[in-house]
């Protein structure tokens, strides 16, 4: 059978390819410089093209960092960079080479980001860490406050911050470095989930079986453990569930092996982990459902309700809070007997000094029915939650313990009751539903079709205390009512704080989405409410100053740009944003000033040197034909927005490319106006490879002017040689429009010439053969247009004879 | 369904169309919604058709009837602006094609006596760096090639051979016992990382290739999946550790792999040599009674992928949650 089996090759002649050839085996350098030729040697790629490979060797970057491959993974974020620089890219290859601890080359490439996005949180903290390890604790502090600036929750930069001001206290340098080098790493990527564009999801998934592993046997340290917490929630979250079954046993075996077909040896470990991923993760990972147990302030990313609060909770006297947050200690390190005496203690405290705080009462009952759930006692846990609820009624923690511990005991009927309370407090909790989902099937078995009647009834929640999720800005001052302590009060600020920010970002990013369909107007309304969530960023002034700019509202724009200065003394974009905004009304003076400072602060701007020139002209003309150069400045300042935006989310992009899929050809049509924003530079031609990509290009644009400036360079008689056989139907067509449209007003001669060598061109015959109706209509309407054009360049004779070759 | 039941991917077909022919391969159009099945005619003329997806159904654009039936199609060796499509057909024919104008090929050339039962192609499509490259292979072997320059061949007696055609020699071959249904890289444009080799009952191996021992070769680990042959396995196109198998009593097995800690170690010789990881199942659903026989990921739309099976169907299918496995 063997010597039957054959395998071929073939190098397929017709087929063009985009890149120059490369050998394999290279070497990281060589790539780049084989990279950069290619688009500096501009085949021209469209912008599609480049983002299309772009992202396409950012996937194998990430790909190769979740294989642990760092060195290929910078690689191929070099290749990605080289095709079109992303923030997304240099931010992902300083991550790797913070792994490679190529320090030099991390904080570039975090300097490149921030170049782009000046607030970019993850380049930050990268650059943060970059500087810890070059002993730099100023810089890495300044950047870590920066941070703190943005992100005022940010864990990882508050802890980080900590131990760099603790370091420099010491002035001990060096000392253990390498452990914080290595947390820092973890955290770090943990981290960015979600938060950037999907390609780092990638790394995330890639990395988390092994960070976990990482994690932890270090989990002891008390310092870390918060933030770890915090970010490695959402997994333990499912992997709780998982073994959460096991424990309870035996009838869910099923289910339980299914999901805990990953874990296999790591049995033991996950189930460390999910103690503490459900002690704070179970609830937290939908963050309305956090209140009761947190009297404490600790929303924030999660990171350990149980521990974080202790410190805050004022209204506990000072020994019992001690106590508490001792016992949530022992709980987050798994030692759940040993935590149970302590919150023991503390209430026994807290009632024998009578204080009536019936609500961290409620809390260190909760808590303690936590242990006991852990330990298996569900008996002890259900009276406690009973406690908790009778001093807190439908506070929801007891709630789900209470449900749980009925689970176990197989009493499915009152779980099932207080799962239903649970999710009439809040509908989001997905264990929850779950749950109900499971009992339900179980008391099916049980009881038949008339299971419900066998229910006790499911007590109504008063409205006052359900929770929801999208309104949940004021949540807190329901869910207490009887306690409105000053912790509450923070706890509402921080929470509007973030909800203002993330409707900030979608306002925003709603504006940013009308100046690209050129609704300059409700953009303008968009930016204008950004500003009243939020008057400092400065990009929303700058945007706005453009949308005005586009509406000729010059003085509102120059107004935006004025305050952003003042902000912001550099900003090179209100700068000439402001200089087009004198330029409308006509302050040319003060607009060349702009424009000077802007040129003084990046001297390679392009389009300001243009329009300094303009408008240098101007002011000598006296402003003439103003009206004019508005029409000019509209277009410039479309490149530039688009590339601006390119910059703020690889995420729009990809979504392009998405529609782009799914939609039909309409829809792929209707993406053409945005790409002839960047203008196909056309030179002439040496040989036909050239002149084919650049026809392709032109001919995949459908850009007639480009192909008009093509026709205009190439010298008609060379035009049978450069086509070689590569004349097709298409290229046909586009040539007679653009010869129609643009050449023949200018030079009709030229027109002529181009259709005679046309037509000794190889497969000439074939294309003409293969026109439609339409199309050959055309090419009529050409020539008639020629024949009134007839000059001395050519005779009407000749014009005859040549529409016999075109068949006409 | 427990929670953690609901965190992992899911599959769902999304739209299904029935065929009046058997369906032997199915492709997606790159930067398309588009997808071309080919198949046999019960005359046993060759069909090529193309579809559409739109408002959730599969519109069928054209079809074109040819001589001889066609067995496979790849986009490999096509640009993204030409996306010209080469056949292998049961004559033993290549053919290139512009679906512009399909009536006659752009190229073709007879590279076999029989059939041609797979085809893979590189170059195009801006995977690798060079000039545009198919191969192809006959009488139960398996061909894929990629950006080393190497292609690999499974045979059913159960060889996998890596040929090198920079050197046009043999440079490393294995037997897994077992006829070869399918073998393919991870990856085209990477340096050769992993390969995955499926097996006549329905085990399939994964090998890892960065690692290549003097007398052991690659490393390897396998996984007994369906119960029945493996037709095909294809790796996403997004995620080169996540790849879905298809098998002869039409269920669909989707795959992660997990990179060891190391991925290479020294013997007691001190020659490096590679340590396989290890697979996981990510969910697995059955769609038909019939095999599936081929499968393909769309490679512009992370967990868009269509398989179609010899109940002369084809089926759209979405793959959830890819981005969290």
């Amino acid at each position: 059978m063997k010597d039957k089996i054959t395998c071929l090759l073939f190098v397929v002649p017709a087929a063009v390819f985009l890149l120059s050839r490369m050998k394999s085996s290279k070497t990281n350098k060589e790539i780049r410089k084989t990279y950069h030729g290619i688009t500096v040697n501009g085949i021209s790629m469209t912008k599609k093209e480049k983002i299309f490979i772009a992202t396409r060797e950012k996937e194998k970057g990430n790909e190769a960092f979740a294989s642990g491959d760092y060195v290929e993974a910078v690689t191929y974020y070099a290749r990605s960079i080289s095709i079109l620089p992303t923030a997304a890219a240099y931010n992902n290859k300083a991550q790797a080479e913070i792994k490679l601890q190529d320090w030099d080359s991390a904080l570039q490439d975090c300097e490149k980001v921030l170049d782009m996005e000046p607030s970019n949180v993850k380049a930050l903290l990268r650059r943060a860490t970059v500087y810890n390890q070059l002993k730099n604790y100023q810089a890495a502090m300044k950047d870590l406050n920066a941070v703190l600036c943005i992100e005022p929750e940010n864990a990882v930069a508050k802890k980080n911050l900590l131990e760099i001001e603790k370091k420099l206290k010491e002035l001990k340098p060096g000392y253990k470095t390498e452990g914080r080098g290595k947390r820092i790493l973890i955290q770090d990527i943990e981290d960015s989930e979600g938060d950037e564009e999907g390609g780092e999801n990638a790394e995330v998934c890639g990395r988390s079986s092994r960070d976990k592993k990482i994690v932890l046997p270090v989990r002891g340290e008390a310092a870390l453990g918060k933030a770890e917490m915090g970010n490695a929630q959402r997994k333990f979250h499912s992997k709780g569930g998982g073994s959460k079954l096991e424990d309870r046993g035996t009838q869910k075996q099923k289910e339980s092996t299914e999901s805990g077909l990953k874990k296999g040896t790591e049995e033991k470990k996950s189930q460390k982990t999910d103690h503490e991923g459900e002690a704070n993760g179970y609830l937290n990972s939908n963050q309305t459902s956090e209140s009761p147990e947190a009297g404490q302030s600790s929303r924030s990313h999660g990171a350990g309700s149980l521990s974080a609060g202790a410190a805050h909770s004022t209204s506990l006297p000072p020994a019992a809070a001690k106590l508490k947050s001792e016992g949530n200690e022992l709980f987050k390190s798994g030692q759940f007997g040993e935590a149970v005496p302590k919150y023991s203690e503390a209430i026994e405290y807290v009632i024998s000094v009578g204080e009536r705080s019936p609500d961290d009462l409620s809390i260190l009952y909760s808590n303690r029915a936590a242990c006991y759930l852990k330990e298996g006692n569900c008996s002890d846990c259900v009276q406690d939650c009973n406690r908790a609820l009778e001093l807190q009624p439908f506070s929801l923690k007891p709630l789900l313990r209470r449900a749980m511990a009925y689970e176990s005991m197989e009493r499915y009927r009152q779980a099932y009751v207080d799962y239903k309370t649970v999710l009439q407090i809040d509908s989001s909790i997905q264990a929850a539903n779950d749950s109900v989902n499971r009992i339900t099937k179980t008391l099916i078995d049980q009881d038949g079709s008339s299971w419900r009647e066998k229910l006790p009834p499911i007590p109504v929640v008063p409205i006052a205390a359900q929770l929801n999720r999208w309104d949940g800005g004021n949540f807190t001052s329901e869910v207490k009512p009887k306690s409105p302590t000053d912790i509450n009060k923070e706890e509402q600020l921080q929470m509007n704080r973030e909800k203002a920010e993330e409707k900030f970002r979608t306002l925003k990013n709603e504006g940013n989405d009308f100046v690209k369909k050129g609704k300059y107007d409700e953009a303008v309304n968009k930016y204008s409410e950004c500003l009243k969530l939020n008057t400092k960023d400065c990009t929303i002034y700058t945007n706005r100053a453009l949308c005005y700019l586009k509406l000729h509202k010059y003085e509102e724009a120059k107004q935006d740009c004025d305050h952003v200065l003042q902000i912001e003394d550099c900003n090179i974009k209100a700068f000439y944003r402001r200089a087009l905004a004198y330029k409308g009304l006509q302050s040319y003076q003060a607009s060349v000033d702009d424009l000077k400072k802007v040129l003084l602060i990046d001297p390679n701007v392009l389009e300001a040197k243009k329009e300094l020139e303009e408008i240098t002209q101007l002011l000598s003309l006296g402003g003439v034909a103003v009206a004019d150069c508005q029409q000019k400045q509209r277009k410039k300042i479309t490149i530039q927005e688009v590339t601006d935006e390119q910059e703020e989310g690889q995420l729009e992009t990809a979504e392009d490319v998405v529609t782009d899929n799914l939609s039909s050809k309409e829809a792929v049509q209707k993406c053409v106006p945005s790409r002839t924003c960047e203008k196909l530079t056309i030179s002439e031609p040496s040989n036909a490879y050239d002149f084919g990509q650049i026809v392709n290009a032109v001919n995949a644009s459908k850009d007639q002017s480009a192909c008009a400036d093509l026709l205009t360079i190439t010298d008609p008689k060379k035009l049978p040689v450069l086509l070689s056989n590569k004349l097709e139907g298409e290229i046909f067509l586009i040539f007679i429009q653009s010869l129609a449209h643009y050449i023949l007003g200018k030079d009709p001669g030229l027109v002529y010439q181009h259709l005679f060598y046309l037509s000794k061109a190889e497969r000439f015959k074939v294309v003409l053969a293969l026109l439609s109706k339409n199309e050959k209509e055309q090419v009529q309407r050409l020539f008639d247009l020629l024949t009134e054009n007839q000059n001395h360049q050519y005779s009407l004779e000749e014009l005859d004879s040549l529409k016999k070759v075109y068949e006409l | 369904m427990s929670a953690a039941g609901l965190e992992r991917p899911q599959v769902v077909v999304h739209a299904q169309q029935s065929l009046n022919y058997t369906v032997f391969d199915c492709k997606w159009v790159p930067r398309s919604a588009r997808l071309l099945c080919l198949g046999s005619a019960p005359r046993g003329t060759g069909v090529l058709q193309l579809y559409e997806l739109r408002g959730g159904r599969l519109l069928l654009l054209s079809e074109i009837e040819k001589a001889k039936p066609i067995k496979c199609a790849t986009f490999g060796a096509a640009s993204l602006q030409q996306r010209h499509l080469a056949t292998g057909d049961f004559a033993g024919s290549l053919s290139i094609w512009n679906l512009e104008a399909p009536e006659i090929p752009v190229y073709s050339v007879k590279g076999h006596k029989e059939i041609i039962n797979s085809i893979d192609g590189v170059g195009g499509l801006g995977i690798g760096e060079g000039a545009p490259e198919i191969v192809t292979g006959s009488r139960d072997g398996n061909a894929y090639n990629q950006e080393e320059r190497v292609v690999c061949a499974g045979y059913d007696n159960g060889d996998i051979k890596l040929f090198d055609l920079r050197t046009m020699s043999l440079r490393w071959e294995t037997n897994i016992k077992n006829g070869v249904c399918s073998v393919e890289f991870d990856r085209k444009d990477v340096n050769m990382n992993k390969l995955v080799a499926t097996s006549l009952e329905g085990k399939f191996h994964v090998f890892d290739m960065r690692t290549q021992h003097p007398t052991k070769g690659f490393a390897s680990v396998s996984e007994k999946a369906h119960k029945s042959t493996i037709w095909q396995v294809r790796h996403l196109p997004q995620n080169r550790d996540v790849f879905m198998t298809s098998g002869g009593a039409g269920s669909l097995h989707l795959w992660k792999y997990e990179y060891p800690a190391q991925r290479s170690k020294k013997d007691s010789e001190g020659a490096e040599m590679g340590v396989a990881g290890s697979v996981s199942l990510l969910q697995n659903v059955t769609l038909s009674t019939q095999p599936i026989s081929s499968l393909d990921w769309s490679p512009d739309k992370k967990g868009l992928c269509v398989c179609g099976a010899f109940d002369q169907t084809v089926r759209v299918l979405i793959v959830t949650k890819l981005n969290k496995v």
